[in-house]
C-alpha cells in the first residue's frame, strides 16, 4: 500500500506517494520524472541506476525508496549543484557543470549513453575519495566493488578512464 | 552491415529545377522533397510518401538548416558524421544543421540505420543538388554567373557582393524536388528475411560533388551531437515516454521458447488492486497504471501460469553435435571451382584442415527492449521505439496489427546499442506494446525485464566451419575449401505476435557468403556456406531465434578464413605476418598491415615462440594478428596476451587495430568506434557465450552471460590511414570482428596449441591445455 514518504534528492525534498518497497528507480524515474537513472537489470548487475546516497554509490533498482528517507540522494541531474556546493557558489544559478559531466563531454564518453549516468555517478565516488586516481584505480572502482562490475556494452571504457582523469585534473584547479 | 542494393539506372536522370510558390509573408524556406521517377507502387502506399513534410532538408530564412534522415544515432557517431557530409557539399558549418532522425511521420526515406554508407551516399548527394539549386539563386540575386561564386559558412560571394543562403530564401517558398528510387518498407513473404524495402529510398542521378580535394569539415572531428544532453540527463529515451492514462506491463513469458499456455495465474486483487492480466492465445501479461505494481503483480501471476512442456532444443553443451547431425542438402551459396578446388589440394605438398566453432552470442544491449505503443479504435497507432530501422517496424506493426500502414508512424528515440538486432526492423518489445494497447484501447508501455531480454530476443546463432588448405613447396597456399553451417541469421519476427497468434513477418532458412576474399594469390578457392531453420523448429511458437549481429557473416567466416591462415603459417614456418603479404598484391591491403605492424612493434617470427608451453603457475605471453576486407575498409588486428595455464586465465594485454578506410570522415568518431569495437571483440573472444538446456536459454543475466569489464580491458592502440582516391568506406563494424582471430593466434604464439572455438573461458583453456581441476 501507498505511504507517504519524504526524499530529499538534488537538494530538494519532494513527498511521493509510493509502497515502501518500491525500488528507489521506479519513484526517482516515474514520480520525480528524473531519467538519468535508467533501468539496466533490476538486479544489481549492470550499475545504470545507480546514484549517490548520502555520497555514496547506491543501486537504485535494489534499493526501496523507503530505506533512503532522511537521506540524501543525488541523480546526474543534480551534479552541477554537488559541484557548486564544493566551490562555494550559489546553488541556485549555478550553470557550471560538474567537471565529471564536462569531461564526459569533452572527452565524448558517451556511445549509445544508456550506462553513462552510472559511470559519472561511480567517477564522482572515487574522486571525492581519491583525488589522484591511477588507471588501476579507475579500473577496480568500475570493475570490482560489489554489488557488480559496471557495465557498459558499447565498450566505452578506454574513453570513461580518460573522462575520469581529465576530471580529477579539473577538480584541482 | 551490407544488404545488398537492387541497381537502378541513372542514365535518365535531370538535375532537378528550382520551383518557387511565390511570395510568403514571413520566414522563407527552400524545401528539398523526393520524386520517384520510375517507382510503380499501389496509391494507397506512394501517397505516404509525398504528403508536404516529406522533405529531407530545408534551408531556412534564419540560416539553419533542418536534415530529416529515417536513420538513427545507434551510438556510432552517425549523428556527426551525417551532419559533416551535408555540411561539406553546402559549404556551412556542421553545427548549423539540425538533424531528425527516425521519425516516420517526418523522416521519408527509410533505410536501416546500420548503413552508414549508403545514407552518406544519400545525404551527400541531396546536399549537392541543393548546393546547385541554391547557387543558382544566387547566381541570379547577384547578377554574375555560377562560375564566378565562392561560398563559406552558407554566405555565397561574387561580384562584389554578398548574400546568405537565408536571405536568398527569405520571404520566399523553393521547392526542389530530386529524384529516388527504393521500395517502401513492407512485410515480404517471398523475401529471405520476411521483409522487403528495408535499404529505404536512393537518390539517383549524378550532381556535381565537391571533390574530396577541397573538403574543410569532412576530416575533420565534429562532435557527436548528443552528448551533452545525455551526460546532463536532458535526452528523452525511448523508456522515458509518457501519455496521459498510459498503462505500464511486464510480460509474462512462457516457461520455454516452445510451450503454450494451459491456464494463467491468479492475481490477487487486494494486493495489486490496480493490475490486471491481459492474455491473447500465448501472449500473458500483466498492467497497471503503477509501475512497481505491474512488475510484482506480474512475478505472482508468473508463479502460478502453467504451460506445456517443451525441449525441442539440443542443450548448448549438445550444439556442435547438433550442427553435425543435421540434413544440410545444398549451400545456400557457393563460389569458386569445387572440382579443381579439390584436385589443387590434393596435388599439394602439405594439407592444413581444421574445424571452427562458436556457440551462439547475445547483442546483450545494457538496456533491455522497451517500447510505448497508442493504438486508438480507428486504427491509428504512434510506436515510440529504438528500432533501428523504424519504416521497416513501421511495416511489420501494421501487418500485425492487420492496419494500413500509413496510419502507423513509429517515432525513433534513443536507447542502449542494439548492434543489429533491430535491422530488420523486428524483434522487440514494440509488438507487445501495440498488441495490448490495441486490446486496452489505452497507451501501454513494455519495458522487458533482462532475463526477458536474454531470453526472448533473438540471438546470433553458434556455427561450425570445415576450412582447408593446401601448401606447396614453398609453403604458398595453393587453394581454398570451406563449408560454413549456421542456424539462420534473419528471424525479424516480432515476439509478440508470434505469441499471440497475429500475422508476422516469415523468414526463409539460408545463409550468405560474408567474406570479401583478401587473397587474390591465392589461386583457387571454394567456399560453401550453408543455413538451418532455428533451432527448436517444431516449437509452436517461436523456438531459438537467430539474427544478424554486429559483422554479420564475416565475423563468423574470417574467424575461420584468417584462423586457417594462421596454422597454415606455422605449418609454413613463416611469420603469420610475412604469410599474408605473401598471398595478396593489394596495395591498401599491404600498406595497412604495414602501418599496424609498426605501431604495434610486431616481432617478426614463426608461430608458436620457442618459448611456448602449456603448463605452469606464471603467465606465458604470445602475439597473433588477422586482416579483414569489408564494405571499402582494410583491417587489421593485432592481439598481445598472457596466458596462465595452470589457472585457464587469458589475459589481452595490448590490442593494436588499424584500419584504412577510404576517406576518413571524422578521426575522433573513427576513434571510438575502434576502440569500442575492440572491447567488443575482446568480450567475444574470452567470455561470451550463449547456453540453454533442452526448452530454454539459461544464461538470463549478467552473472552468467557475461561481458568484459573495465578491469579485463587491454591497453589499445590504434592506427588510422586516410586516403582521398577510394571514396568512403565503413568505418566501424568490422572492429569487434578483427579480435577473436587476433586474441586465438596469440594464444597459440603462447602455448603451441590452436584454440578452434571461442570463447576462451577458464575451463576450456585448462581443458584444451590438458590441466586437471
Amino acid at each position: 500500500m501507498a505511504s507517504e514518504l519524504k526524499l530529499s534528492v538534488n537538494g530538494e525534498t519532494h513527498t511521493v506517494s509510493a509502497a515502501p518497497e518500491t525500488p528507489l528507480l521506479y519513484v526517482l524515474r516515474n514520480n520525480l520524472k528524473l531519467s538519468g537513472p535508467r533501468y539496466g537489470c533490476g538486479i544489481a548487475q549492470c550499475g545504470a541506476c545507480a546514484v549517490l546516497v548520502d555520497g555514496a554509490e547506491a543501486r537504485s533498482c535494489i534499493t526501496s525508496a523507503a530505506s533512503v528517507v532522511g537521506k540524501k540522494v543525488t541523480t546526474i541531474e543534480g551534479l552541477p549543484a554537488v559541484w557548486a556546493e564544493v566551490k562555494g557558489l550559489p546553488v541556485t544559478d549555478n550553470k557550471e557543470l560538474h567537471p565529471v559531466q564536462q569531461a564526459w563531454i569533452d572527452e565524448q564518453v558517451p556511445q549509445c549513453g544508456y550506462c553513462q549516468s552510472g559511470m559519472m555517478i561511480v567517477a564522482v565516488e572515487l574522486l571525492a575519495s581519491n583525488p589522484n586516481p591511477t588507471v588501476e584505480h579507475i579500473k577496480d572502482a568500475y570493475s570490482n566493488k560489489p554489488p557488480s562490475p559496471h557495465l557498459c556494452r558499447c565498450g566505452t571504457y578506454a574513453a570513461i578512464i580518460g573522462a575520469v582523469q581529465r576530471a580529477a585534473n579539473a577538480m584541482k584547479t | 552491415m551490407t544488404i545488398k542494393m537492387k541497381g537502378h539506372s541513372e542514365s535518365s536522370i535531370r538535375m532537378p529545377k528550382l520551383t518557387r510558390r511565390g511570395f510568403i509573408k514571413s520566414g522563407g524556406a527552400l524545401v528539398v522533397s523526393l520524386t520517384r521517377p520510375d517507382f510503380s507502387m499501389g496509391a494507397a502506399q506512394s501517397s505516404a510518401m509525398t504528403t508536404a513534410i516529406a522533405s529531407w532538408l530545408e534551408i531556412r530564412h534564419d540560416n539553419t538548416i533542418i536534415v530529416r534522415t529515417g536513420r538513427t544515432e545507434i551510438g556510432t557517431g552517425m549523428s556527426a558524421f551525417y551532419a559533416q557530409v551535408i555540411a561539406e557539399e553546402l559549404d556551412v558549418r556542421p553545427d548549423a544543421i539540425t538533424l531528425l532522425m527516425g521519425d516516420t511521420d517526418k523522416t521519408p526515406d527509410g533505410g536501416y540505420s546500420a548503413g552508414f554508407l549508403t545514407g552518406a551516399a544519400n545525404l551527400r548527394k541531396v546536399g549537392a543538388y541543393t548546393y546547385q539549386a541554391l547557387i543558382g539563386l544566387a547566381a541570379k540575386k547577384l547578377r554574375v554567373s555560377v562560375k564566378e561564386l565562392t561560398v563559406v559558412d552558407g554566405i555565397v560571394s561574387g561580384g562584389g557582393r554578398s548574400i546568405s543562403y537565408g536571405d536568398l530564401v527569405r520571404d520566399k517558398h523553393f521547392d526542389l524536388k530530386i529524384p529516388v528510387s527504393g521500395e517502401v518498407a513492407k512485410v515480404d513473404p517471398k523475401s529471405w528475411n520476411g521483409m522487403a524495402g528495408l535499404d529505404g529510398l536512393v537518390v539517383m542521378g549524378d550532381p556535381p560533388m565537391k571533390p574530396m580535394s577541397q573538403y574543410k569539415v569532412i576530416g575533420t572531428s565534429h562532435p557527436m551531437p548528443g552528448i551533452p544532453a545525455k551526460v546532463t540527463g536532458k535526452t528523452q529515451w525511448t523508456c522515458d515516454v509518457m501519455l496521459p492514462g498510459m498503462l505500464h506491463a511486464r510480460m509474462v513469458r512462457p516457461a520455454t521458447l516452445g510451450s503454450t499456455l494451459i491456464s494463467v495465474g491468479k492475481l490477487d486483487k487486494e494486493m495489486f488492486p490496480t493490475a490486471q492480466v491481459v492474455v491473447k492465445k500465448n501472449l500473458v501479461a500483466v498492467l497497471s497504471p503503477d509501475e512497481w505494481e505491474a512488475v510484482t503483480a506480474a512475478q505472482t501471476v508468473a508463479a502460478e501460469t502453467k504451460w506445456t512442456e517443451w525441449a525441442g532444443l539440443p542443450g548448448s553443451e549438445n550444439l556442435t553435435k547438433a550442427l553435425r547431425s543435421h540434413k544440410w542438402g545444398a549451400p545456400s551459396e557457393a563460389k569458386g571451382n569445387a572440382d579443381e578446388t579439390v584436385a589443387a589440394i590434393a596435388r599439394s605438398t602439405k594439407t592444413i584442415s581444421a574445424t571452427y566453432e562458436q556457440p551462439y552470442v547475445k547483442h546483450a544491449p545494457i538496456g533491455p527492449f522497451v517500447a510505448v505503443a497508442d493504438v486508438r479504435a480507428d486504427g491509428t497507432a504512434t510506436v515510440w521505439s529504438h528500432s533501428a530501422n523504424s519504416q521497416g517496424l513501421r511495416a511489420q506493426i501494421a501487418n500485425t496489427l492487420s492496419t494500413p500502414v500509413e496510419k502507423v508512424v513509429v517515432c525513433w528515440l534513443d536507447h542502449a546499442g542494439q548492434f543489429g538486432r533491430t535491422t530488420f526492423g523486428g524483434d522487440g518489445a514494440d509488438g507487445d506494446a501495440a498488441i495490448l494497447s490495441q486490446m486496452m484501447g489505452k497507451p501501454v508501455r513494455v519495458q522487458w525485464t533482462l532475463q526477458d531480454d536474454l531470453a526472448w530476443s533473438a540471438s546470433s546463432p553458434g556455427w561450425v566451419e570445415d576450412i582447408k588448405c593446401g601448401l606447396d613447396a614453398e609453403g604458398s597456399v595453393t587453394a581454398v575449401q570451406s563449408a560454413f553451417y549456421s542456424p539462420q541469421s534473419n528471424d525479424a519476427r516480432i515476439v509478440g505476435a508470434v505469441l499471440a497468434g497475429m500475422p508476422h513477418s516469415e523468414p526463409k532458412p539460408g545463409y550468405w557468403i560474408a567474406t570479401e576474399w583478401p587473397y587474390d594469390r591465392i589461386p583457387l578457392r571454394r567456399e560453401e556456406v550453408y543455413g538451418m531453420p532455428n533451432l527448436g523448429p517444431d516449437s509452436p511458437t517461436v523456438g531459438l531465434r537467430g539474427l544478424i549481429m554486429r559483422t554479420p557473416g564475416q565475423r563468423q567466416q574470417n574467424f575461420a578464413l584468417e584462423s586457417l591462415m594462421n596454422e597454415a603459417a606455422s605449418a609454413s614456418g613463416v611469420d603469420p605476418l610475412e604469410f599474408r603479404l605473401r598471398h595478396t598484391t593489394d596495395r591498401r591491403l599491404v600498406d595497412i598491415i604495414h602501418a599496424t605492424a609498426r605501431s604495434a612493434v610486431w616481432e617478426t617470427r614463426p608461430s608458436p615462440r620457442t618459448e611456448a608451453r602449456r603448463t605452469g603457475t606464471e603467465p606465458v605471453t604470445g602475439h597473433g594478428m588477422n586482416i579483414m576486407v569489408r564494405q571499402n575498409s582494410y583491417w587489421v588486428g593485432i592481439a598481445e596476451i598472457a596466458v596462465t595455464p595452470q589457472t585457464g586465465m587469458v589475459q589481452v594485454t595490448k590490442f593494436t587495430i588499424g584500419t584504412e578506410c577510404g576517406k576518413i570522415i571524422n578521426p575522433r568518431q573513427l576513434e571510438r568506434c575502434m576502440k569500442s569495437g575492440v572491447v567488443m571483440g575482446v568480450s567475444e573472444a574470452l567470455k561470451e557465450e550463449v547456453t540453454f538446456d533442452t526448452g530454454k536459454i539459461t544464461s538470463t543475466m549478467w552473472a552468467r552471460y557475461k561481458i568484459l569489464t573495465m578491469a579485463e580491458m587491454p591497453e589499445i592502440n590504434i592506427v588510422q590511414l586516410s586516403r582521398d582516391d577510394q571514396g568512403y568506406g565503413g568505418g566501424s563494424e568490422a572492429a569487434n570482428a578483427i579480435c577473436p582471430p587476433a586474441i586465438a593466434a596469440a594464444f597459440f604464439d603462447a602455448t603451441g596449441v590452436y584454440p578452434r572455438r571461442i570463447p576462451l573461458t577458464p575451463e576450456y583453456v585448462k581443458r584444451l591445455l590438458n590441466i586437471a581441476g
